[in-house]
């Protein structure tokens, strides 16, 4: 008898609708200037100063945000845009969080 | 450091200008170089194949180990596996990038006639980049994770992190003027 626990049940429906979508975080760290931060988000996501100072700020305070929402491929691309720039990005699957 | 504490600046519509002294440009240049040298690619004994190299596949997948280096080339996945398989695909092209700004930086350094620098709005965003990869590089060594900037600030003169702070705020500093001149122009 196949026993399947809270998780593989996730990861089975996960599957089958193939849909599930990807994050992009960013993560806080002591040296980015905070006009930095937002400068990058602003210039490689088109965001309004407002919108990514918001965004900024989260970071600054909670420690991290999740900046972009899409594909696997779509969220690595962002994550290596980040990177250029020397922001800390990672990717996960949006249901992890 | 310099005379006019005045950093970059906005010149017409899509320039923007500083004014280094012989000794700035020194240290910015030099510091250009020690990132570019830094990013070099590892000496990869295991891969031979070519093609791979040339569509910027390589064959290690490890993490760097020096502290320094691993700030600029971070693990895009918690997941030790994922961060592997997409480091092998894109380390070396990240790499590639941010030697980029730090060769466009020096360039424009080199070329300065009395100490003006001149760049477009891609040339900021190329110091702007550089910039940031020399700070968080002198981030780590100044272990500005676990130390407040209260205490950087009362390292003993004779300290060489003494030294190392002077020129990590001096470089927050240019990098704030850049970042004020380009959002500004910008609206």
């Amino acid at each position: 008898m196949v026993k399947v626990n809270e998780k593989v049940e996730e990861e089975l429906r996960a599957i089958f609708s193939g849909d599930v979508p990807w994050i992009t975080i960013v993560w806080d760290d002591p040296v980015n200037l905070m006009t930095y931060v937002t400068y990058v988000l602003m210039e490689l996501f088109g965001f309004s100063k407002e919108k990514a100072t918001e965004l900024m700020m989260k970071i600054h305070t909670e420690g991290k945000a999740v900046v972009s929402t899409g594909s696997r491929e779509e969220m690595e691309r962002d994550v290596a845009r980040i990177h250029e720039f020397g922001l800390w990005a990672t990717l996960q699957r949006g249901d992890q969080q | 450091m310099s005379e006019l504490q005045k950093g970059f600046y906005p010149h017409g519509d899509n320039a923007f200008i500083a004014n280094f002294s012989e000794s700035e440009r020194e240290v910015l240049t030099n510091l250009s170089e020690q990132i570019i040298e830094l990013l070099a690619e590892r000496i990869d004994h295991q891969s031979d194949d070519p093609l791979a190299a040339m569509v910027g596949i390589t064959s290690h997948d490890t993490p760097p180990e020096d502290e320094v280096l691993l700030r600029l080339l971070p693990n895009a996945y918690s997941d030790q596996v994922d961060a592997s398989e997409f480091r092998r695909y894109t380390e070396s092209t990240l790499r590639q990038k941010k030697q980029g700004h730090a060769m466009a930086m020096r360039s424009n350094l080199i070329a300065a006639i009395d100490g003006v620098v001149e760049i477009d709005r891609d040339g900021a965003n190329d110091w702007l980049g550089a910039i940031n990869d020399v700070r968080l590089a002198l981030g780590v060594r100044l272990k500005v994770e676990e130390n407040l900037p209260e205490e950087l600030q009362l390292l003993a003169p004779d300290d060489p992190m003494h030294g190392v702070y002077a020129v990590y705020s001096w470089l927050g500093w240019l990098q704030e003027s850049l970042l004020e001149a380009v959002m500004n122009g910008s609206q």
